[in-house]
This record gives structure tokens, sequence and C-alpha cells, in this order.
């Protein structure tokens, strides 16, 4: 079948500063993935075209962008889920570097700021491993699955409007941490998070949990630390 | 451009051009009437206190009130206020209560009742209101 991409560049390298669209005709399959079709447009149209990608198969996180308006990892979207013409452009709310590739510095930067690490300088009980049980584990298991894409973050209209909101991922990612057992800064965590920029920000808009390629709760794992913020007690 | 103007541009390309779900429309109308009922309080303070400052402007408000555009908006501030009430309070449920029915399939089905249920509790209002408008500006039902 033939469909139409239509992407976005911008390339201040060649002074190419005004964003524009690149339309691209091309014969696929409906099985395709987008990404297949970026990668025809770079080996056979445009070399010059730039996006990340690694994995190819909605692990690494690196191809997030929108997809006819709306977050999606482009290695995870077929082209029969989609209408043509197709409309790629970069993330919401972070600097574009170049076509479709933004700057995520800021984005990791909110994530590092909430101590995405277990802390706990005990000795273990025997010496050597801590012990959970299934139920301690499974209290956080939904937010482990996080990939860092950014789809999240970049979907929330508070982000949008305003860079310091922490934004749904670091949030996501304080509650991998402050519901495991074994870790010892939860207080920490929700002190950082009691912030302006913290989980009083979200508006509860929900186009997070829409866009996450990993299905997680996002939304549910927010309302679950705003309620650990203000109750200063994990249950 | 100004950071300020760089995330206004942002703000607004997102809230017109992202292709969000139900609850990306929902956001954005309680929002918007939470925005329009704070003008519409502001206004009113406004117009109320000249009763006291300015009589003779007092009469000329009301007047304004009558007039059919503002009793058009009127009605649509009826179901602003109805809308942000009842989305609020499915939001603070949820958020307060239910943290685990933020779920896709809940917030869709959701978001669909709480407009369904305004319109509801707005239809009767809204009947009342444009009868009495019909009647005193434009002379039906024997007015
Ligand atoms: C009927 C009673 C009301 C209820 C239950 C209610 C509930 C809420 C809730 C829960 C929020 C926060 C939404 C969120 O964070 O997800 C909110 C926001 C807001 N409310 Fe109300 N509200 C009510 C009346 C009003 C009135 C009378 C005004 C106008 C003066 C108003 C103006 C606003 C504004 C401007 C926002 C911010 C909207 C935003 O951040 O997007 N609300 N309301
Ligand atoms: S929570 Fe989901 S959408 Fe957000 S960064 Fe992690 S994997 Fe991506
Ligand atoms: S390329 Fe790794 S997630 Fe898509």
């Amino acid at each position: 079948m033939q469909v139409t991409l239509r992407i976005f560049r911008y390339n201040p390298e060649i002074g190419r500063t005004k964003p524009t669209f690149d339309s691209y005709n091309l014969e696929v399959e409906p099985t395709d993935r987008i990404l297949d079709l970026m990668e025809e447009v770079k080996a056979y149209h445009d070399g010059t075209l730039s996006f990340r990608r690694s994995c190819a198969h909605g692990v690494c996180g690196s191809d997030a962008m929108r997809i006819n308006g709306s977050n999606k990892l482009a290695c995870k979207v077929l082209v029969q889920d989609v209408s043509s013409p197709i409309t790629l452009e970069p993330l919401l709310g972070l600097r574009v570097i170049k076509d479709l590739i933004v700057d995520m510095e800021p984005f990791m930067e909110s994530y590092r700021s909430i101590l995405p690490y277990m802390v706990n300088d005990d000795i273990p009980e025997d010496g050597k491993e801590r012990l959970q049980s299934p139920e301690e584990r499974a209290r956080f298991d939904d937010t482990t699955k996080c990939i860092l894409c950014a789809a999240c973050t970049t979907s929330c209209p508070s982000f949008w409007s305003n860079g310091e909101y922490v934004g749904p991922a670091a949030i996501v990612n304080a509650h991998r941490f402050i519901f495991d057992s074994r870790d010892k800064a939860a207080s920490e965590r929700l002190e950082i998070l009691n912030q302006r920029k913290g989980v009083w920000a979200c508006r509860t808009a929900f186009n997070c949990t829409e866009a996450c390629p990993r299905e997680i709760h996002v939304t549910q794992a927010i309302a679950e630390v705003k309620r650990a913020v203000f109750s200063g007690s994990l249950e | 451009m100004t950071p300020i103007l760089t995330s206004l541009r942002t703000t607004l390309t997102g809230y017109l051009r992202y292709r969000g779900r139900e609850g990306h429309y929902s956001f954005l109308m309680h929002r918007l009437t939470g925005l329009g009922t704070l003008l519409f309080l502001i206004i009113h303070i406004l117009d109320t206190a000249t009763v006291y400052f300015f009589p003779s402007l007092y009469e000329h408000a009301i007047a304004l009130y009558q007039s059919t555009p503002f009793m058009l908006g009127e009605i649509g501030l009826v179901f602003a206020v109805i809308y942000h009430g009842v989305n609020g309070l499915r939001i603070s449920v949820l958020d307060l209560r239910l943290p685990e029915k933020w779920t896709i399939a809940t917030q869709r089905g959701g978001v669909r009742m709480t407009f369904i249920l305004s319109t509801l509790m707005w239809l009767p209002a809204a009947g009342v209101m444009m009868y009495n408008m019909l009647q005193h500006n434009y002379g039906m039902f024997g007015g």
C-alpha cells in the first residue's frame, strides 16, 4: 500500500532553522512499523534525516515522538494502526536539537532529582541479602517497568507550561523506590516531591497514562505518591 | 524568544494540537470552566459594587444582564459551574480515595459519564432560563 510520511525537519547546522515538514510517498506493508519507514527514508531518500533509535523493540525508550499528534514509540506503531498522511514530530516541551532529536537533559535532570536508586546503608541481617516478600515486591512492580522514554512527561499539560515540573516519569521512578520495603529514603523523596515542582503540579489530565508504551498506571502512581506526601505514611 | 513566550507557545501548541484522549479534553474543559467562572465572579463583584459607589450605573448594569447575549452567557455559565463541580468531585474522589481506579477504562468512561451527567443537570435550569428570556425579551409565552 501507499502512504505519505510527513516528517518535521529542523537543522541549524545547514541553516535550516525554520521548522518545516518534508513529505515522502512510500510503498509499504500494513504491518511495517513507523520506525521501518523512517529507516527507509534515511537509507534511500535523505541521509540527513536524524532520529534516535536503538533496540527497535520497545525496550530502550529512544524513539518516543509525536505520531499523528500523540506520543508513541515509532518502533511499536504499525502502519495499519495510523492513518495516512502519517505525521512525525519531536516530543513537545523539550528543545529540538535536530529533526526528531530533542534535548533530553532537562528530563534526565528531573529524573536524577528524585534519587532514583536504592538508599540503604544498614548491614543486612545475614550480612548478605535484603529479603522481601512477594507482596512487598508486588507493591511497586508496575513502576519498575519504566524505560525513560519521556512519552508521559512530554504529553503533560503541566509540563508544557512549566518545564521545572519534575513530570510523571520522575514521579513514577520515585514511586518505584518510595514503596520498596528495602529502601530507606522515602521521606527524602516525599519532601522533594512536596515542592511546587513536585506532585502538586499534576492536574490529572491523564495524557501520561494514555501515552505510556509500557502501560504503566502513571496517574495512579502519582496519586499514590500524592497520598504518601499528604499523609506522611506509606500505609 | 524569551522563556515565558516559549512555554506559552508550547502550552498552546499542546492544548490545541496534541491528540489526547478523553482526559485531555476533560482537563481543557475543567480549566476553561474554572477560569470562565472566575472571570464571571470578578465582573459580578465589580458590577455589584456599583450599587454602592455609582448607583446610577447599577441600573444600567442590571439592564445589561437582561440583554439576550448576557442571558445566553448566563445559561452557558450554569453549565460551566455544573461541569466544573461534577468533574472536580470525580477527580477528588479518584485522587484522594481511589487511586487504583485511575485506569484507562475508568478514565474514558468517567469523563463521558461526567459530561452526560452535567448536561442532564443543566438542561432543566437552561430550560427555565431560556423560557424567562424569551418571555421578557421577545414577549413570547404571553410575556
Ligand atoms: C462546585 C465546586 C467546585 C469544585 C468541586 C471544584 C473542584 C476543583 C478541583 C478538584 C480542581 C483541581 C483540578 C485538578 O487539579 O485536577 C479545581 C481547579 C480549579 N477551579 Fe474549581 N471547583 C469548584 C468551584 C470553582 C469555582 C466557583 C471557581 C471559580 C471561581 C473555580 C475555579 C477553578 C480554577 C481556575 C481551577 C484551576 C484549573 C486548572 O488548574 O486547570 N472552581 N476545581
Ligand atoms: S512512565 Fe512510561 S511513558 Fe513515562 S518515561 Fe516511563 S515508560 Fe516512558
Ligand atoms: S528503538 Fe528502542 S524503544 Fe523504540
